[in-house]
């Protein structure tokens, strides 16, 4: 019900669509719920450690026993596993990136499962759109493909990266100090940003659209006939809902995609 | 004239995003584009090509989202 009173000071008999007062609102951190020992726990935790369960219970009650006829919620459970481990990790990787699948398999369920939070009614809101949990992802990430560059090449992973020996050797500074900075500093950050910024912008069009609907329709008695303006932007939300669920499952999946990339460019560094 | 800055700042902050919106629009349309030409030329290879056009849309956009995210900083 969070969009509903951000958007409830909406001055209906004039305005025609209901922003939040300050956007800026959805970005704040709201009051801690409870408090154990000292650490506040917000709404944000409570849904973070609840994907986390959701992700390991679907795990375990989907690969607990090996049958030889497996039931249906096994058979979505193995073909989401076997997604990330043949479409993923050996397309991207390539055989050793078996290794990889159980790191990757953890962030895009994980991911995907704070994605679809966005669209569960009565939850309406993606843990992914707070900038801490895709940071966090995106530096698990950052760690796992700088140690693997220096475990598989040692130090020639730096060095290769800012003296490319297959670039002219007029460019060769130039085109070091971009990749540099590009592998170093942006790789993580754009990472991050990309999902950050796609679950924001989805949870602010879904406020804005079905709030002002439901608010501009909620106040028929106030405003009479030009409440009528609540029913194309409900129904413009709906349609944006349906594509917000393509766009969590995008994401996650890019996320995990990207991930691998990294990894691979970092371990087959000469390519 | 006198006049207050602050006030000034959504809306230039809102035409920031648009240029920033562009170039990423041209580029997924060009990303896109191709990837439904090869898809057509060699549907054997939609696979790859899907895999391959994700991630270049990916990059691209991630400009458009830098500029979505300074706007609400500013």
């Amino acid at each position: 019900m969070d969009p509903l009173i951000l958007a409830s000071e909406c001055d209906v008999a004039n305005e025609v669509i209901c922003a939040p007062a300050n956007v800026k609102e959805l970005f704040e951190f709201h009051d801690a719920i409870f408090t154990i020992g000292g650490v506040a726990i917000t709404r944000t935790m409570i849904l973070m450690f609840l994907a986390a369960f959701i992700v390991i219970g679907l795990l375990y009650f989907g690969l607990r026993r090996q049958r030889l006829v497996p039931s249906k919620f096994d058979v979505m459970i193995e073909s989401l596993v076997a997604f990330v481990r043949d479409g993923v990790a050996k397309d991207i990787i390539g055989p050793e990136g078996v290794k990889y699948v159980p790191y990757l398999l953890s962030i895009f369920l994980f991911i995907l499962v704070g994605n679809l939070f966005e669209i569960t009614p009565l939850v309406n809101f993606p843990i992914t759109s707070r900038m801490a949990i895709p940071f966090f992802l995106a530096i698990v990430t950052y760690v796992i493909f700088v140690i693997m560059g220096f475990a598989k090449n040692g130090f020639k992973y730096v060095l290769d990266t800012i003296w490319p020996r297959h670039v002219p050797i007029g460019l060769r500074w130039l085109v070091g100090l971009i990749e540099l900075v590009s592998i170093f500093v942006l790789r993580p950050f754009t990472l991050a940003v990309r999902l950050f910024a796609n679950m924001v912008a989805g949870h602010l069009m879904l406020t804005l659209l079905l709030g002002s609907g439901v608010i501009f329709v909620l106040a028929v008695g106030d405003i009479g006939a030009r409440s009528i303006i609540g029913i194309p932007w409900f129904a413009l939300g709906l349609g944006i809902y349906l594509f917000e669920i393509v766009v969590a499952v995008l994401q996650a999946y890019i996320f995990t995609l990207l991930s691998a990339v990294y990894i691979q460019s970092s371990v087959h560094f000469e390519h | 004239m006198t006049g207050n800055i602050e006030l000034l700042k959504g809306a230039i902050a809102l035409i920031g995003y648009g240029l920033a919106a562009v170039g990423p629009g041209i580029g997924i349309g060009i990303v896109v584009g191709n990837a439904i030409t090869a898809m057509a030329r060699q549907p054997e290879m939609a696979g790859t090509i899907r895999t391959t056009m994700f991630l270049g849309i990916a990059f691209t956009e991630a400009l458009a989202l830098i500029g979505f995210v300074l706007f609400f900083i500013a």
